[in-house]
């Protein structure tokens, strides 16, 4: 909200609305592109990576607006009228399930990775003196 | 001549749609069937590309529309000389690795299976025994309450898998516009993160950290890829190649969303291939894969990424002048890859992380050629009379020493990520100080070692030094003597790192004090699957790494065809 309120305060200097698009999509994948790199909790950084993911199809979408706006697009002439490339657009479908693919993913490695972790938390918390357990039982956080 | 023609471009088809239909059906397989029918498919599909190969060599573009539709929206097929290489080096290496596998299950990974069916199966009749010791060692340290699962090697799920991935690397290769190499770029990602998840508990960290990066790499592309629809109105390559050049023609346009294209593009791929400073990602995601999929990941999966880098700047993007600071950037930090990746390189202990980094180190080696390809004062010495240069002739060299280097790299790095998973598969360990003297009790894994060392190196007859020839002498003709400095010192490092990993493998009982003290072999000494025909696997791919040094003159003939000069 304080990033559309201070977008929108820049309004004076005249944005398109594919623009203004272009910029909200930026800004949502670098915040998220930004999260995925600092945070260090797994499932923080699938949904950072779902931002990004999600910021970057914005500006797909902002810029087919645009292609078919101009309408030199090959693809763009017959829809220029309903106001979006059909190409691009094919484009953001594929990239949504692509982006369902990689989550689905990704949770299932991290649920795996946690359920290891907490398993052999529960099996140190039952016998601390296993010599062999015991290097590698905090070897994360 | 239509009726030979229409068969290769049935082939054409046939290597990305026959492994992606053998892959789902092998779903539905059981374990030893689906085996049977990674090896069938891999044979058929290295069939298949032959016919490509051909026709490509007698020097015709392939061109393909699935079902005849035509562009934007239908799918084209093409294979020019590019292509057809990155064909043919995949389906060698993935066929024998494919067999390598199926040869040997328990290289495909390590499974959780509930301890009844353990119990119950004491005496496996299968092949897995020989990592078994190992996964039994894992499993008491994971969870040792008796009726908890135990993990065991050899992992069914790697045959849908790698088929899937082939099925990717083809579409990359063959694909005629960007949209279908973002899918088939996409396809190889995510597969190759599971193929490595398969390596087990150990293997799921870095398969996640692997993922991110992927997926990073390709939403970056993706982008690139838009901003270039959105200037030149096509995705297909070739003609987009054409807007562009126009554009660039015409003074007053304006470039800077190609730049920007090129960039993301540019970034994106470097994340995929592992250029150093965004290299981090691929030394545990290789040393922790396992022992059939680290090859594959190395020798192909990374290729995949170079191959669209290589095709968006020489195809789409031509020779723009505003891409002259990126293309140093680029080339920079090849420089720098070789010179971090070889120091880190020395300073592993373990065989899989050394080898890991030298794909690093090896990777900066395709990046050299960028500034070669923009610098203007290249067109123009060709266009001098006095000088013996063909037109394009730079260039021409630039890119056969780069694709050289990139094969050769794909088949040595097959063969000695195959032969280091074996020792750690046979002794449970890749602590090169423990594996001293190994290769007296195995001298065709070491020998292989020994093969695609020197191509590694680059030494004389390998397919590496071809490379490195090409690659010198355009830089030469060109000018940037640099790029000489930096092959050498590169071909320097990697036999210093390559001679640590490989040479207390050689040590003789005799001609060394210390006794031999290898550690005891993990393994029944009746398990076929490690001592026999497997070994076979890494021997052949290092043979051929050598061999396919003669193969220079013709790889450069090969590429002209459909090149963009």
């Amino acid at each position: 909200m304080m990033l559309a309120q201070w977008a929108l305060s820049m309004g004076a200097v005249e944005l398109t609305q594919m623009q203004w698009y272009l910029l909200v999509g930026t800004a949502i994948a670098v915040i998220g592109l930004v999260r995925m790199l600092l945070t260090r909790d797994l499932l923080a950084r699938l949904i950072a990576l779902n931002v990004t993911g999600i910021g970057s199809l914005m500006i797909i979408l902002a810029l087919a607006a645009r292609t078919a706006e101009s309408g030199d697009a090959t693809g763009g002439t017959e829809a220029a009228g309903s106001g979006i490339d059909p190409v691009l657009s094919a484009l953001v479908i594929t990239g949504l399930v692509i982006t369902v693919a990689f989550t689905g993913l990704g949770a299932v490695l991290i649920r795996r990775i946690e359920g290891a972790q907490d398993a052999e938390r529960a099996h140190t918390l039952d016998d601390v003196h296993d010599p062999e357990r015991s290097g590698d039982a905090g070897d994360r956080e | 001549m239509t009726a030979p023609m229409s068969l290769t471009l049935f082939c054409l088809a046939a290597v990305v749609l026959l492994p992606l239909l053998a892959s789902a059906l092998s779903v539905l397989l059981g374990t030893a069937a689906r085996r049977v029918m990674g090896v069938i498919t891999s044979v058929t599909v290295l069939g298949l590309v032959t016919p490509i190969l051909i026709q490509v060599t007698s020097g015709q573009t392939l061109e393909l529309a699935l079902g005849g539709f035509e562009s934007p929206l239908g799918i084209t097929l093409r294979a020019d000389g590019l292509s057809a290489l990155f064909l043919a080096m995949t389906a060698i290496v993935g066929a024998v690795v494919s067999c390598y596998a199926a040869a040997r299950p328990a290289a495909t990974g390590k499974r959780l299976v509930p301890a009844a069916e353990q119990r119950r199966r004491s005496h496996p009749a299968d092949a897995g025994i020989g990592a078994e010791a190992t996964a039994h060692r894992e499993a008491r340290s994971v969870v040792h309450a008796d009726p908890s699962p135990v993990w065991r090697a050899g992992h069914a799920g790697f045959w849908p898998l790698w088929l899937g991935c082939w099925s990717g690397l083809n579409a990359v290769f063959v694909s005629g516009d960007l949209f279908n190499t973002y899918v088939g770029l996409e396809l190889v990602g995510l597969t190759a993160v599971a193929l490595v998840a398969l390596g087990g508990r150990d293997a799921w960290p870095a398969a996640l950290r692997y993922l991110f990066i992927a997926v990073l790499g390709s939403l970056l592309f993706l982008i690139g890829v838009a901003l270039i629809y959105s200037v030149t109105g096509t995705l297909d390559i070739i003609a987009s190649g054409e807007v562009i050049a126009e554009l660039a023609a015409s003074h007053d346009a304006d470039l800077a969303a190609v730049v920007l294209a090129l960039c993301l593009i540019s970034l994106g791929l470097a994340l995929k291939v592992a250029l150093v400073p965004l290299h981090r990602w691929l030394i545990p995601a290789h040393s922790s894969a396992p022992s059939a999929v680290s090859p594959l990941l190395s020798a192909l999966v990374i290729k995949a990424a170079l191959f669209v880098l290589l095709r968006v700047w020489l195809w789409v993007a031509g020779p723009l002048p505003e891409l002259v600071i990126l293309a140093w950037v680029l080339a920079g930090m090849g420089a720098v890859a070789i010179l971090v990746g070889s120091v880190m390189a020395l300073r592993q202990s373990r065989l899989k992380p050394l080898i890991a980094y030298s794909t690093v180190a090896q990777a900066g080696y395709w990046f050299l050629l960028l500034p070669l390809l923009l610098d203007p004062e290249t067109t123009a010495l060709e266009g001098q009379t006095g000088t013996t240069l063909e037109d394009g002739a730079v260039l021409a060299g630039a890119l056969g020493g780069t694709v050289a280097l990139a094969l050769g790299h794909g088949l040595a790095k097959a063969s000695l990520f195959l032969a280091a998973g074996h020792l750690k598969d046979l002794y449970g360990t890749d602590e090169i100080d423990e594996l001293r003297g190994a290769g007296r009790a195995h001298p065709m894994l070491v020998m292989s070692m020994g093969l695609s060392a020197v191509g590694l190196i680059g030494l004389p007859l390998s397919l590496g030094f071809t490379g490195k020839w090409l690659l010198a002498t355009s830089a030469v003709a060109a000018g940037h003597y640099w790029i000489l400095v930096v092959l050498v010192a590169g071909t320097l490092f990697s036999a210093a790192y390559l001679l640590k990993a490989v040479a207390p493998l050689l040590v003789m009982s005799e001609d060394d004090q210390t006794a031999l003290t290898l550690p005891q072999a993990q393994t029944h000494p009746d398990d076929r699957a490690l001592t026999g025909k497997a070994q076979l696997a890494p021997f052949v791919l290092g043979l051929l790494t050598v061999l396919t040094g003669f193969l220079g003159a013709w790889l450069t003939g090969v590429l002209e065809v459909g090149a963009p000069w």
